[in-house]
Order: structure tokens, then C-alpha cells, then sequence
């Protein structure tokens, strides 16, 4: 009888430590994440989509615009995945690029702001959780953590363009440069 | 007879649904717009300029419904913005609402389109005029025989004076009323911005956070937990480690298979944070750890990605090998930056 018990107090006990878990997530992560989400989504539904269209255009000429500027922007403005749309103002070459930049750009960001990416928050979550537990701010470390982010996914769109070189003369296709 | 002529209506800045492409015809002819205290939108004013149809408030005039060719309204997401889709009565609203209210299932993209102002419509090219006449030429001619009718039934407008004649004398110029739909205006983009984020927060966060939730709990009460983080500890709990992780991350191929979801990520990165709270990795290398679990990023989504950016088919071609390798070569260094970046962080 004894076994029975113990087994099932265990068994509960699996579910007590998640719920815990749960319900820290839901009275702290929920109410401030949504009310972000709430603004945000206000906010790109007042500036219009097409202001944000025509800035994109203006940031192909350039790579720092393009995997700098523009994804980050993107990510703040669109969010995961709608951001990667952005793309499409860019000539066919740099799109691969943009794409390496900007899907970096909806995680490092999602530090600082968790609207960017709710769906993958726990990446960064999940181990700012652990600073929260030893009592310390996680803003430090979200905010290094688009810092880092900033530059180095910049660095990771432009070495896309050298690997599209690549594999373009690898496979024979040339894509076009121009828009 | 007017001539009448046909309009493309796109869907405006937060929108949903369209483009609708409208026309009037002989006895199908009126645009009835029921929007806020009965003042005129200016969207009303270009509609009829551009098709040659007649306006009529709706609020205060009711129309027989085989009338309407077109419904206006500024519906915030309650009853009204479904009642005319039920109706199968093309709907624009002005309001940037989506499917929402008691009658949200029939707010379809082909029969409603929202957030529409002036920019929004314009005169259809032949293509989608065509298309419309194919769609119901015999109800035309149906119509056209019996046009007299209209001023026998219970009209409070068609007397003396032109509906636009009316209207303009009641409702246009006033400033209350227009500062009354402007307000309307921003509180409904700021109400549906709400609804779109509880839906986001039900649909995606909360379920994620449930299933993340149930892991955890079962990693820490099993005692799975700490044999993993043992495993882990030493890769995770310095510098170098989180190197080798991230490179074995971003490895070519496998990468893309630990890309689906970012779940491995997020488990990954979920157990080294509660290593982390219990003192056996240093929180400063929360940083590099960050970069290290995520180095296969997006790998699984290339084409996907790629897609949404309208990409050509050769473009996917290239951009998914590309990306690939583009990810090793910037893994470890990105793991590198972090790291040393991390110095002074707690």
C-alpha cells in the first residue's frame, strides 16, 4: 500500500513543481508581455505598414542598412516571422543574407523585447530565469545581449554574402544583384 | 441610366481581408453607410465619385437589402461588422477589425475588408471588372426592367433632394462628429491591437508556456534534471564548453534538424538557466550561453524564410546551403564575441 502511495505522491510531485513553474510564468511573463504586444501591435497599425515599406527600400542600397538597420527594425517593428518578409525589397543576391541576419535578430532582440519573438522566448527565458533565481536583473543581460546581437548579426548577413558567392559558383546560378 | 463603374477595395494598414471588387448596377446601386452618429465617412465620397452610385445613411434610411451593392461601416468588432457578411453583402469597415463579434465566422476575406480609407480604393482594371461581369450578368438585365419602382417605397430622401444634398446639410460638416470618428478611430486600433495580442498570447505563448512548464517540472522531480545537467554542466559551465556547444550546434545539416521551433533551444537553454539558479554555472556566462544554444537558429526555415521574402526559386536554391554555412562559420565566433563581452556582466 505504502508503494502505491509514495508512487503517486511522486508522480503528483512532477506536476507540483511545473505548476509552480506555471503560474510564476503566467502572473509575471503574461500581463507584461501582452500589454507590450497590445502597444506594439498599435503602434505598427498607426505608422502604417507602407511608411515601414518604403524605409526598407531606401536600406537596400547599403549592407550595413540592409543586415544592420533594416532587421533590427524589422524584428522590432514585425516580429517573428513577419520580419523575414522584409526581404523582398532586396535584390535577390542579399536576400539569403538578410534572411541569416534578421532570424538572428528575432532572438537577440527578444531580450530586450519579448513581442519580437513570443513563440521562442524561452531561449532567453529559460536562462534569464536562472539569474532571476540568484535575485539579480536580467536588463544587463538582455541589453548585452542585443548589443552582442547588433553587431555580430550583422557580421552573420555579411558573411552570407560570401558563402551565396560560393555557392553560387559552386552550383552555376547566378542571382541577381539588382533589384 | 448612369454609368456605372467597378471599384478594387484593398484592405488598409492593420486590415483584414479583401481586396473586394465592387460594382453597382441599375436597382443594386446603393452604398449605405452606418457609421458613428450617421456622419460621412470620407471614403463614402470617392466610392460614389468613382462608381456613380448612390450614397445613403443607413441610420437613417433603411434600404432593402437586394439594393446594396456595398455596406460602410466603422464597427469597433461587434455585432455589426458581421451582419452584413452574413448577408453576403460586400462589407468594407473603416475600423481595422478583424474576424471578431458574435458573428465573427462569416467575416470572410471575399465578402469584408477593414481599415480602408480614401488611399485604399481605386478604380478596378479591366481584369477584375471582367471577372465581376462573368459573375452575375443575368441579374442585371433582371433589374433593369423594373427601376421605377424605387421612390414608391418608404424613402425619406428621394423627394426633392439628392441624398448627397441631405447628408451634406445634416451630418458632414460637423466637427463634433468628426472628431468623435477620429477618436473612435484610435480607441479601435488600440482595442483590436488588444484582441491581437490575447489571441497571440492564447494561441502561441500560453500553450508554450504550459508545455515548457510540464518539462521543467518533470526534469526537476524526477531527478532527469540533474543527471542531464551533469552531462551538460561541463560544456555549459565555462567559456570553452559553450564553444564546442555552439559549434556542435551549428554544424551543417544538423543544425537544421535542432532548428524546428527553437524547442531544443529552449529546453537546452531553460535547464542551464536553473543550473544558473542553483549556483553550479556562473550567471555572467548566461551571455555566451545564449549565442552557444542558438547558433542553429532558423537553420530548418531557410526556404520558408526565404518565401516570405518573395524569394525566386534559384534564390532558395542557393540561400539554403548558403545560410547553412554562413551559420558554422559564424557560430563559434558569435560564442566568442559573447564571451568576451560577458566580462563585468554580474
Amino acid at each position: 500500500m505504502n508503494i502505491i502511495v509514495n508512487a503517486a505522491e511522486g508522480f503528483m510531485g512532477l506536476f507540483d513543481a511545473g505548476a509552480l513553474t506555471f503560474v510564476n510564468w503566467v502572473s509575471t511573463i503574461v500581463p507584461k508581455v501582452l500589454l507590450l504586444l497590445v502597444f506594439m501591435n498599435a503602434l505598427i497599425a498607426l505608422i502604417g505598414q507602407e511608411r515601414i515599406n518604403k524605409f526598407a527600400k531606401v536600406c537596400s542600397g547599403n549592407v550595413i542598412l540592409a543586415y544592420g538597420v533594416l532587421p533590427f527594425l524589422s524584428a522590432f517593428m514585425l516580429g517573428n516571422p513577419m520580419a523575414l518578409s522584409m526581404g523582398k525589397f532586396l535584390p535577390e543576391r542579399m536576400k539569403p543574407s538578410y534572411y541569416a541576419s534578421s532570424t538572428y535578430h528575432c532572438h537577440t532582440n527578444s531580450g530586450m523585447f519579448p513581442h519580437i519573438n513570443v513563440g521562442e522566448i524561452f531561449i532567453y527565458l529559460g536562462i534569464a530565469d536562472g539569474i532571476t533565481t540568484l535575485g539579480l536583473s536580467t536588463t544587463p543581460l538582455a541589453l548585452r545581449y542585443l548589443l552582442v546581437g547588433l553587431l555580430m548579426n550583422f557580421m552573420a548577413g555579411w558573411v552570407t554574402d560570401f558563402t551565396t558567392t560560393f555557392v553560387m559558383k559552386q552550383q552555376n546560378i547566378e542571382l541577381k544583384n539588382t533589384l | 441610366m448612369a454609368e456605372y463603374r467597378a471599384i478594387k477595395v484593398e484592405r488598409g494598414s492593420g486590415g483584414f481581408g479583401g481586396p473586394l471588387t465592387v460594382m453597382p448596377k441599375e436597382g443594386k446601386d446603393k452604398v449605405v453607410f452606418i457609421t458613428g452618429g450617421g456622419a460621412e465617412p470620407d471614403i463614402i465620397e470617392k466610392i460614389v465619385e468613382l462608381t456613380g452610385c448612390t450614397a445613403v445613411n443607413g441610420f437613417k434610411t433603411s434600404v432593402p437589402d437586394e439594393e446594396i451593392f456595398l455596406v460602410v461601416i466603422d464597427c469597433g468588432g461587434t455585432l455589426r461588422c458581421g451582419i452584413y457578411p452574413q448577408k453576403r453583402i460586400p462589407t468594407i469597415n473603416i475600423m481595422p477589425v478583424g474576424k471578431s463579434g458574435p458573428l465573427a465566422k462569416f467575416i470572410t476575406e471575399d465578402i469584408y475588408v477593414s481599415a480602408v480609407g480614401p488611399d485604399q480604393i481605386s478604380l478596378a482594371d479591366a481584369k477584375d471588372a471582367a471577372k465581376m461581369a462573368v459573375k452575375e450578368p443575368e441579374k442585371t438585365q433582371e433589374k433593369s426592367e423594373e427601376p421605377k419602382t424605387e421612390p414608391e417605397r418608404k424613402y425619406k430622401y428621394s423627394k426633392d433632394k439628392k441624398v448627397s444634398e441631405t447628408l451634406g446639410e445634416t451630418s458632414k460638416s460637423s466637427i463634433i462628429q468628426k472628431i468623435g470618428m477620429g477618436a473612435g478611430k484610435v480607441v479601435n486600433t488600440l482595442y483590436q491591437a488588444a484582441r491581437d495580442a490575447v489571441q497571440s498570447m492564447i494561441t502561441t505563448i500560453l500553450p508554450f508556456m504550459a508545455f515548457v512548464a510540464m518539462l521543467i517540472g518533470i526534469i526537476q522531480g524526477s531527478g532527469f534534471g540533474d543527471w542531464f545537467a551533469k552531462l551538460l554542466v561541463p560544456l555549459a559551465g565555462n567559456g570553452v564548453g559553450l564553444i564546442i556547444l555552439g559549434f556542435i550546434c551549428s554544424i551543417p545539416v544538423l543544425s537544421a534538424l535542432l532548428g524546428p521551433g527553437a524547442v531544443i533551444a529552449q529546453v537546452v537553454g531553460t535547464m542551464i538557466g536553473v543550473e544558473i539558479g542553483k549556483g553550479n554555472i556562473a550567471p555572467s556566462l548566461a551571455l555566451p550561453a545564449l549565442f552557444a544554444i542558438n547558433t542553429q537558429c532558423a537553420c530548418d526555415f531557410i526556404p520558408v524564410g526565404l518565401g516570405l521574402a518573395e524569394a525566386e526559386p534559384e534564390t532558395v536554391e542557393v540561400g539554403v546551403p548558403s545560410v547553412l554555412y554562413s551559420r558554422f562559420l559564424i557560430g563559434v565566433p558569435r560564442v566568442l564575441v559573447a564571451w568576451v563581452a560577458s566580462i563585468g556582466l554580474y
